[in-house]
């Protein structure tokens, strides 16, 4: 019975952190239509805000804020020096997006060497409760993510922005004949979404190692959740989370972490057979 | 406010549409632009607008040239346009697409009931459920009710009951006695008899005919080219 309560939480637990790291994708290509293969890189940057703080002796909650600005800015100088004039062309959106990925990979290298560098927990110890012991700071975690994730559906979903978001999305020339500035409002998404992946960044560095490369490993699982959940509606990023994240523990418990993978693709090959003309995903 | 087409070019892609068309539409005034199928009426109105990006020529609102201006600069510029098709989302509520088009809530009733009980209380249903001619009335609506000084639309009474018709054409009306100016795309040749001050032919993407709805020949050249 623990050991199946142990594993519901680490499913919990990986629910999160695929909700978090894909919430910005979900913004950014589900919302948007920007395919962005440096959302990955996005994620690895606030990974190195959090870095940063801690070498710099700070507290590694005033991460979590500043890798959320940090990305913002970076965000829209990406969306105006970069997206903007190539949003409406896919092709050209994944090649400017994937030399953009390598380019900040670069940067990294060259700013912090290709070296791992490490972010101690900042809540180290075990709480237990549910009759196991678990990571108090993954517990933590699900809670922060919780309120990013809330706060942002809301955002996304109940406001005017949100609302111009979804019209833009639907038609962006009608729009534009509305009034509604778009090119205003797609830099806002873009920043948005960059920040959602830089708190993604600052909230998993204390969970693995920090380097350039960390992104790589974030970019296929956040499109995965993405394509599953469905890329028109944000809340399908959380649902796409939930479900990637309950096939994936649930083959861990009964085979490995590689058949895991192999069934979460299989699972979005799936999804792309079943899909509708529209792109609505599996679940949205 | 004083809309200026001049020498106007657009078309789609590679294949041009408009070969140069020069119209003028000025404050308390309605243009009626007829002519047949694919005459090039929606891209004048596409490319008025912005959405389509004009090839050639020049566009001025009030003297200041817009031609490269973004479709929403245009309309905050005071221009508002009413599409033959895809003239609302659809996908969102009714209130929604008011909110959209910057009417408070408090304002919602107003936009609604301008066309009598049609579309009131209507607000929370989802646009894409309302009729076709139920659309063309919601869009008609919020084109006037925003008060732009210049008004482009599109057969605004495609679908619409002979009732609704005569109704918008009483908007209209309102419209010009406000002083504003309206380039009013008309199928339905009666109503652009009853409202036009002018008439513009529009044939192959050019003006071919035009003239003061005071001239006694003009609405039967305008029929004559319509059946032609």
């Amino acid at each position: 019975m623990d050991a199946l309560t142990l594993e519901l939480l680490n499913g919990v637990s990986l629910f999160a952190i695929l909700a978090i790291v894909a919430l910005g994708l979900g913004i950014v290509f589900g919302l948007m239509g920007v395919i962005n293969l440096a959302h990955g890189e996005f994620v690895m940057l606030g990974a190195y805000v959090a870095y940063v703080v801690h070498a710099n002796g700070l507290n590694h909650w005033l991460s979590v804020p500043l890798a959320a600005v940090v990305l913002f800015v970076l965000g829209v100088v990406i969306e105006v020096g970069l997206i903007r004039r190539i949003h409406r062309q896919p092709e050209l959106t994944i090649l400017a997006t994937f030399g953009l990925s390598v380019c900040l990979r670069q940067i990294a290298e060259l700013v912090f060497s290709k070296d791992f560098q490490s972010v101690p927990n900042p809540v180290p110890g075990a709480t237990e409760a549910f009759g196991v012991l678990f990571p108090t700071y993954r517990y933590l975690l699900i809670a922060i993510v919780a309120v990013v994730v809330a706060v942002t559906l809301l955002a996304f979903t109940r406001s005017r922005f949100g609302l111009v978001v979804r019209a833009i999305v639907a038609d962006r020339d009608l729009a534009e004949s509305a009034g509604i500035r778009t090119g205003v409002t797609n830099l806002c998404a873009f920043g948005v979404g960059a920040a959602t992946a830089g708190i993604a960044g600052a909230l998993v560095a204390p969970l693995g190692a920090v380097e350039p490369q960390a992104g790589l490993a974030y970019l296929p699982g956040a499109f995965l959740v993405v394509i599953v959940g469905g890329y028109n509606r944000l809340w399908g990023v959380a649902a796409g989370a939930l479900v990637v994240a309950a096939v994936q523990t649930g083959v861990i418990h009964f085979y490995d972490a590689v058949w895991a993978q192999i069934a979460s693709l299989a699972l979005a090959v799936l999804v792309l057979q079943f899909r509708r003309p529209t792109p609505a995903g599996a679940i949205a | 406010m004083r809309l200026e087409a001049t020498d106007l070019r657009s078309g789609y892609g590679t294949v041009p549409v408009l070969h140069g068309v020069s119209l003028t539409v000025a404050s308390g005034e309605i243009v009626a632009l007829v002519g047949r199928n694919g005459a090039g009426k929606t891209t004048l109105v596409k490319t008025v607008l912005g959405v389509l990006r004009a090839t050639g020529g020049a566009l001025r609102l009030e003297g200041v040239d817009i031609t490269r201006l973004p479709p929403s600069r245009r309309v905050r510029a005071g221009l508002r346009a009413t599409f033959q098709e895809r003239a609302l989302f659809g996908a969102l509520t009714v209130s929604d697409n008011l909110r959209l088009n910057g009417f408070g809530s408090e304002s919602h009733d107003r936009v609604l009931d301008a066309f009598g009980p049609a579309l009131s209380g209507r607000g929370s249903q989802r646009t894409g459920t309302l009729s076709g001619g139920e659309q063309k009335m919601l869009s008609a609506a919020i084109a006037l009710a925003t008060g732009a000084p210049l008004l482009v639309m599109d057969e605004p009474t495609e679908g619409l009951q002979p009732s609704n018709v005569a109704l918008l054409g009483d908007h209209i009306e309102s419209a010009r006695e406000a002083g504003r100016g309206v380039l009013l795309i008309e199928q339905h040749l009666e109503l652009a008899k009853r409202l036009a001050d002018r008439f513009i032919v529009l044939e192959k993407g050019e003006v071919v005919d035009g003239g003061p709805a005071s001239d006694p020949g003009i609405a039967a050249r305008v029929a004559r080219r319509l059946l032609i």
